[in-house]
């Protein structure tokens, strides 16, 4: 399952993260989002993309693109 | 002693550069205000503070990151103050494990403190300094709370105290320090850097680090960029229990704000309900009522001074220079203060309170389908206020070939400066409707930024923008202190400008006007200099107006010297040829420019806005894509665009009014 699988407000916990761009995945990874980290679903835009993700007390928005490449499993 | 500043966009770095050093920084609540480093001192000590752009980590992602780990790692300074915001403690943290890598004395300022209590949050700075084994100091810059405290803190700073603590597992730990040895400078972070092979470290300049890689990689089955990356924030939660605890609900304000200002069919139109509220505000409510009480005051201030010269019979040209040229020139655009005002007011809280993020956030897919993304739309808000600090922020975009084609669309949006054209034309030509007017114009120059975008995308932009990484932060509520000084600092450079370059203008226009080309002075103004010059420009000049004007002509091409500069020159002109120089009787009472209208007035304020623009944003842009040729293509581009587009509206405009 990846991030995009989640619905608003469900929560789930980083298991894997597969950018190929490495620049990028290092940016990702240095904002937090690396293997263990509890991430939840916050906001959609209006338009679909990108979508808006809480962690780590802070939120972050990124595109349906890059978190399609991030796996997690969803906690109840 | 130096001390740079360094932490997250956000955080608050400049509010506390401004509290350390008195002065006043432009700040901001979205990444990217601070765009070059900015030293100051602090008063009665020998503190050296330098403002860094904020950056997320030190592997930079954008241009301006690079600025501060540049600065961190090849510059002398002596301590470093990691700014956190104490409200997302744990990824500011990160930066902070980083920054003990480089082996300098570190200083944690622990700030936003003044929103803990009301968040819910409570941090001990005691237990986070001895885990850290180095000072946290608690502050609100915006507050001024702590700042004394951390002066003192500074200024004691013991030589030694260089932080060291063990964040890693033992056995990165131990390759860390087997690697440091073969190193000379920054050894901790350039082995860092080695064992998580970035690209800048090369391995084959460390031979002996190839075994020592490999050996870690099959202990932990990932690369070793993201197992470091890991363990920094491992080391982070794992301790963070000791210093922070929440009590915070589940749905903070932001949020509850969130569900109105990024509802799905809601958005948008209130988007478009408040860009249209800044300009109702700035150009309707105030318009008519203030402009005409300063016309009348500089009005008073000329008759009383051409009688009081002409009593003791002055020369005629001194007393025209002083009244027509000079007075009318630069009463010309003080009379718009009022609405700059306004303007400036709307913008200093659009980019404090946090909204800015949420536009971009929303329009990033719309934007995207042009080739741009979220982020071009803030360097386009802050150029609403002025074109060079929207074109300089500009440097927080990640891809270049978007950064350069935000820059060269920046200055269509109407800057304050272009505010007193607008403000002119419309007040007369659209009465109470002005305002719907210069919004209309407005979206115009959104419509014309897409279309162009698509333009350079086909052109040389294959490629979508690949990714968009944005932190929203919450919302907050804008500082009354910061929104005064930072108008009342926007509108004394706007004054500034009135008695400087305004200056020098009105009276080179005056000159112009009141002078034959045998330095005849009094003739009359259609054989004077500028009227002979202005005459041959007007054929280019005709179908943008349907009408050959050479008034109106040079003060179109003027405005590259300052936008307002139009409205001045026009003021001169029309005073000098018919006596009719304050606001409205511009066009009610002089021959000059009686021949505009609702149509060509509309087509001359869409040619004066999107050609190209003043000197001031030529130079930014120039400096900011780095390249004179690319410049000169972007303002042959502006201003063939302005003058096909003024000349469609002329003319369809006008077949449409002979219709009906
Ligand atoms: N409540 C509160 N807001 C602050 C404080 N310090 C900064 N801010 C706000 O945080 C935002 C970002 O500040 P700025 O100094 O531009 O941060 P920078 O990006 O790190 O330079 C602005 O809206 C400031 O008004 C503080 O101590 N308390
Ligand atoms: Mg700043």
């Amino acid at each position: 399952m990846v991030l995009t699988d989640l619905k608003i407000h469900q929560k789930a916990v980083v298991t894997k993260v597969n950018i190929t761009n490495a620049l990028l995945k290092r940016r990702i990874l240095d904002m937090g989002i690396t293997s263990g980290v509890v991430i939840e679903i916050k906001k959609i835009a209006p338009l679909g993309d990108p979508i808006d993700i809480s962690l780590r007390g802070y939120q972050l928005c990124l595109r349906k693109n890059e978190l399609s490449q991030i796996e997690c499993e969803v906690i109840k | 002693m130096r001390v740079c500043l360094v932490g997250n966009q956000n955080s608050g770095k400049t509010s506390l550069f401004n509290a350390l050093t008195g002065m006043n920084q432009k700040v901001g609540n979205w990444p990217g205000v601070t765009i070059d480093r900015k030293e100051g001192i602090v008063k009665g000590t020998d503190l050296e503070i330098i403002d860094l752009p904020g950056v997320y980590s030190l592997n930079p992602f954008t241009s301006e990151e690079k600025i501060t780990r540049d600065f961190l790692l090849n510059e002398q300074y002596d301590v470093i103050l990691n700014i956190i915001d104490s409200t997302s403690i744990e990824r500011s943290l990160y930066l902070t494990t980083q920054l003990i890598d480089l082996g300098k004395r570190v200083v944690i300022a622990l700030n936003m403190c003044d929103l803990l209590k009301k968040k819910g949050y409570h941090v001990h700075e005691d237990i986070l300094s001895e885990v850290l084994n180095l000072p946290v100091i608690k502050v609100s810059a915006l507050k001024n709370e702590g700042i004394d405290k951390l002066i003192k803190t500074l200024e004691s700073m013991d030589k030694n105290q260089i932080s060291s603590v063990k964040i890693f597992d033992d056995d990165i730990e131990k390759a860390v320090a087997e690697l440091s040895l073969k190193i000379s400078v920054n050894q901790r972070y350039n082995a860092l850097k080695i064992l998580e092979e970035d690209n800048l470290y090369l391995k084959k300049d460390h031979p002996e680090a190839e075994e020592i890689i490999q050996k870690l990689k099959n202990i932990y089955n990932k690369g070793l960029d993201e197992v470091i990356a890991d363990e920094r924030y491992n080391f982070i939660v794992k301790n963070k229990s000791l210093f922070f605890h929440s009590d915070r609900q589940e749905e903070t304000i932001s949020d509850k704000l969130d569900k109105v200002f990024l509802n799905k069919y809601a958005a948008i139109p209130i988007f478009v309900v408040i860009m249209a509220l800044v300009y109702f505000l700035s150009v309707g409510l105030v318009g008519n009522f203030t402009t005409g009480l300063i016309e009348s005051l500089f009005e008073l201030i000329k008759t009383s001074l051409r009688s009081g010269l002409e009593s003791i019979s002055a020369w005629p040209w001194l007393i025209s220079l002083l009244c027509d040229g000079i007075i009318t020139g630069i009463g010309a655009v003080l009379n718009f203060i009022p609405q700059l005002i306004i303007l400036f007011i709307c913008i200093s809280i659009l980019e404090t309170c946090g909204y800015m993020s949420r536009i971009s956030f929303f329009l990033d897919r719309l934007f995207r389908k042009f080739g741009l993304s979220g982020k071009s739309i803030i360097p386009f808000i802050v150029g609403s206020g002025c074109s060079v600090p929207g074109i300089m922020t500009a440097r927080t975009i990640e891809n270049e070939k978007e950064k350069k084609v935000t820059i060269l669309l920046t200055p269509f949006i109407p800057c304050s400066a272009k505010l007193p054209v607008i403000t002119l034309f419309t007040t007369f030509f659209f009465g109470s409707l002005a305002w719907l007017a210069s919004v209309s114009l407005y979206f115009l120059a959104i419509i014309i930024i897409l279309l162009s975008a698509i333009l350079f995308k086909k052109v040389y932009m294959k490629d979508e923008t690949e990714h968009y990484i944005l932190e929203l932060p919450e919302y907050k509520k804008p500082s009354f202190r910061y929104v005064t000084r930072d108008v009342a600092e926007k509108v004394w450079s706007f004054i500034k400008r009135a008695g400087t370059i305004i200056f020098v203008c009105s009276v080179i226009v005056w000159f112009l006007t009141s002078f034959s080309w045998t330095f005849q002075y009094g003739v009359d103004i259609e054989n004077s200099i500028l009227a002979s010059i202005g005459s041959i420009l007007a054929y280019i000049f005709y179908p943008v107006i349907g009408h050959l004007s050479w008034a109106a002509t040079v003060s179109a091409l003027l405005g590259i010297v300052a936008k307002e500069q139009i409205v001045s020159t026009m003021a001169v002109i029309a005073g000098l040829a018919d006596n009719a120089s304050n606001g409205s009787l511009i066009f009610a009472n002089s021959r000059i420019f009686s021949f505009f209208n609702g149509v060509n007035g509309y087509a001359f304020m869409v040619f004066c806005l999107f050609s190209a623009p003043c000197l001031g944003a030529i130079s930014a842009m120039r400096k900011e894509l780095n390249s004179k040729k690319a410049m000169f293509k972007a303002i042959a581009y502006q201003t063939l665009l302005a003058y096909v587009l003024a000349s469609l509206i002329n003319g369809i405009g006008t077949l449409v009014m002979l219709i009906i």
